[in-house]
């Protein structure tokens, strides 16, 4: 990484993760800037950038982050942002925004609630209008398609995709955000159909309603306000071009080259959190990471366990935030993807101590 | 037991083409499949840029195809409302023979035993095609494509237009808040929530103040006043889209009700012709009557008919036109 100023996770927030919620998608939001603020022991006047991440498609409602804004308390109006990806993108930005070295704090969320509708019939039309879009190109179709490859690649088999859901549901148990988890049997997990060849149900995710938000700081502000703040040590984001076919699916480039950039060889990590929200994603990416083979992936059960599409990323952060904080790691990685068949991804490596 | 209202979306684009993508979609009119040179490669389908370098690439066209082979595959058992077809079929990357990248298409290929890595497939052609990634219906096992004893044939003229039209229903839940408030509405009232901190007041179930980021529930439940003042207006007139019941040019007011912080917006003015509105008008609410709601099938203001001059003195406040909510 170039030399620049360090910025520090001091708070967080990570809400109930359900099939269906009855909050709206701003309620959802209020809950976890306020966990997240009180976590930082700040209020929201303290806070001087916000950055949000949610989807219109999945809300069902144009400029549905307008509304979002109320969750933030802008008044005085505050310097706000929002992208149309995972609030990890979001707090991407948020930490880019506070390296201009004008302001010191920063929220980034991310929400979704995909109970809105069919997210097989939402995700399509996010893709390319021309050539995808229009054959209703769902999640899991592209999911199956990169799975198969990594199979026929000797790669990954399905038997090793069913042993990660059942260790995911498992390691979940110990989550009470999870929202899938308990143990069970792999043979019984082969035996059930699939969903999408190869894929079956315990190899997707599930479909969740939920939200995060994160509180930054710059180093001076981060010390003055936490006593032990979590710091961004590296942070970066590649991506690949968009259309599956044009691609190595048995690869993933851009998350080595994100683990590179954002310095992540330059010690081990402890613990790794991946938006592997499909099982024979994990393997792929810890490939492409270079992860050690002892080293935890998804202890809190990752998306398998519980899968806020615009959230997952960022979820993924706190996680691994947490797994420093409060679990006495020193070295945790967090990871996030957006796009088919794990277009683009995001690679955030955090250490404790002080810096 | 929380309600949810159901909504059901249309996304009725259109989009250009430009000079590469509808080079394939007239392409495909004839019946032929086309990638575009990037140096050595063929990318198929083509793009206007090189997908690795980004460079524009010269609109260097070639007919691949029409057979390929399955690079990879899924079987969908169970198609959505989007799927190209209506049983279960594959999803299929496709190595056009020719081609140096693969072609995601559907693959009818009637049982998930049909399906193998490496198969060959071809074309099953529509009979009417009109420029649209669907005028290939889907691949088929074999060599040879498929064409429809009716086949219409190619296009006249080049395409440069396409339709894409999605349709999600969307089921969002109405708050206990909100509920409330409608209740209200049926029996003719305003219900306001007050902040507990700040002390200002919302209406339409507002979950929360947002200025102070509290939620608001039952105990900050306060009954509003039925008479304001007008702080600023605007006359319509009326654009006859879809929906529009409206004819002539109508006046839409903002009222702030009395002894509140409360404005509505964008609320019908009754029995008012439009050069009599004026901003500092006193006005009061009026309901339907219970005859008078079974003619109101959709109203979106619900019960609330509008609002009425009171006949009451104007109120001379120059600053009245900020108060826009």
């Amino acid at each position: 990484m170039p030399d620049i100023d360090p910025i520090a996770l001091i708070g967080w927030s990570v809400s109930p993760m359900v099939r269906s919620t009855d909050k709206t998608e701003a309620q959802m939001l209020l809950e976890v800037i306020t966990g997240a603020v009180e976590n930082a022991g700040i209020t929201r006047r303290e806070v001087d950038f916000t950055c949000a991440g949610s989807c219109d498609y999945v809300a069902g409602q144009a400029f549905s982050f307008v509304q979002n804004i109320d969750a933030i308390g802008a008044w005085p109006p505050k310097r706000d942002s929002h992208v149309e990806m995972d609030g990890a993108w979001a707090m991407y930005e948020a930490w880019l925004r506070l390296q201009l070295g004008d302001i010191d704090v920063a929220v980034a969320m991310g929400s979704g609630r995909s109970s809105t509708a069919d997210p097989a019939l939402i995700y399509p039309m996010e893709m390319d209008p021309y050539y995808l879009a229009p054959l209703g190109t769902d999640a899991a179709s592209f999911a199956a398609l990169q799975a198969r490859a990594l199979i026929d690649a000797g790669k990954v088999t399905e038997r090793q995709m069913a042993e990660v859901a059942a260790r995911a549901r498992r390691d979940a148990t110990g989550n009470p955000n999870a929202q899938v988890s308990g143990d069970f049997d792999v043979d019984t997990l082969l035996a059930e159909d699939y969903v999408r060849s190869p894929l079956r149900r315990h190899d997707l995710p599930p479909i969740t309603d939920g939200a995060c938000a994160v509180v930054i700081a710059r180093a001076d502000k981060a010390r003055e306000l936490c006593d032990n703040p979590v710091w961004i040590s590296g942070f970066a984001h590649y991506s690949e071009l968009h259309y599956p076919g044009m691609r190595d699916l048995t690869a993933s480039p851009s998350t080595t080259l994100a683990a590179k950039a954002a310095g992540l060889e330059e010690a081990p990590v402890e613990v790794a959190e991946l938006q592997s929200a499909f099982t024979h994603e994990e393997p792929l990416l810890v490939e492409a990471l270079g992860l050690a083979p002892d080293v935890p992936v998804n202890p809190s059960g990752g998306p398998l366990a519980a899968n806020p599409i615009m959230a997952t990323g960022l979820v993924r952060i706190a996680e691994a935030a947490t797994e420093i904080r409060d679990r006495g790691r020193q070295r945790t990685l967090a990871h996030s993807t957006s796009g088919p068949c794990l277009q683009q991804n995001l690679v955030c490596v955090l250490e404790g101590g002080s810096k | 037991m929380v309600q949810a209202v159901q909504s059901t979306i249309q996304f009725p684009y259109k989009r250009s083409l430009g000079p590469v993508v509808g080079a394939f979609m007239t392409a495909l009119t004839d019946r032929r499949i086309i990638g575009i040179r990037s140096g050595d490669r063929v990318i198929v389908p083509p793009l206007e840029w090189d997908p690795v370098t980004a460079e524009e690439l010269a609109h260097d066209f070639v007919d691949v195809g029409p057979a390929g082979r399955v690079t990879s595959w899924s079987w969908v058992a169970s198609p959505t409302a989007q799927h190209p077809l209506d049983h279960p079929f594959a999803f299929a990357l496709v190595q056009l023979d020719g081609a140096d990248t693969s072609f995601l298409h559907a693959v009818d290929a009637g049982s998930i035993d049909a399906m193998s890595t490496g198969m060959r497939v071809a074309p099953r052609w529509r009979a009417a095609r009109i420029g649209h990634i669907t005028d290939i219906e889907a691949f088929v096992p074999g060599e040879e494509p498929v064409v429809p004893a009716d086949d219409g044939g190619p296009v006249a003229e080049p395409v440069t237009m396409m339709d894409y039209n999605a349709s999600i229903t969307y089921t969002l839940p109405v708050t206990p808040n909100q509920q409330r408030a409608e209740e209200a509405n049926e029996q003719g009232r305003f219900l306001g929530l007050q902040c507990p901190v700040c002390g200002r007041t919302y209406t339409g179930g507002r979950g929360y103040c947002p200025v102070d980021s509290v939620p608001l529930g039952p105990d900050n439940e306060v009954e509003l006043p039925q008479r304001g003042t007008i702080t600023n207006y605007t006359i319509i007139t009326p654009v006859q889209y879809p929906g529009q019941t409206e004819t002539e040019p109508f006046a839409r007011v903002h009222v702030w009700l009395d002894d509140t912080g409360v404005v509505l917006g964008y609320q019908p003015l009754l029995d008012t012709p439009n050069d009599e509105v004026r901003i500092g008008m006193r006005v009061s609410a009026v309901w339907a009557s219970e005859a008078e709601l079974k003619d109101l099938a959709s109203n979106a203001e619900g019960r609330l008919l509008g609002w009425m001059p009171t006949g009451e003195p104007d109120v001379d406040d120059p600053d009245l036109v900020d108060r826009i909510q």
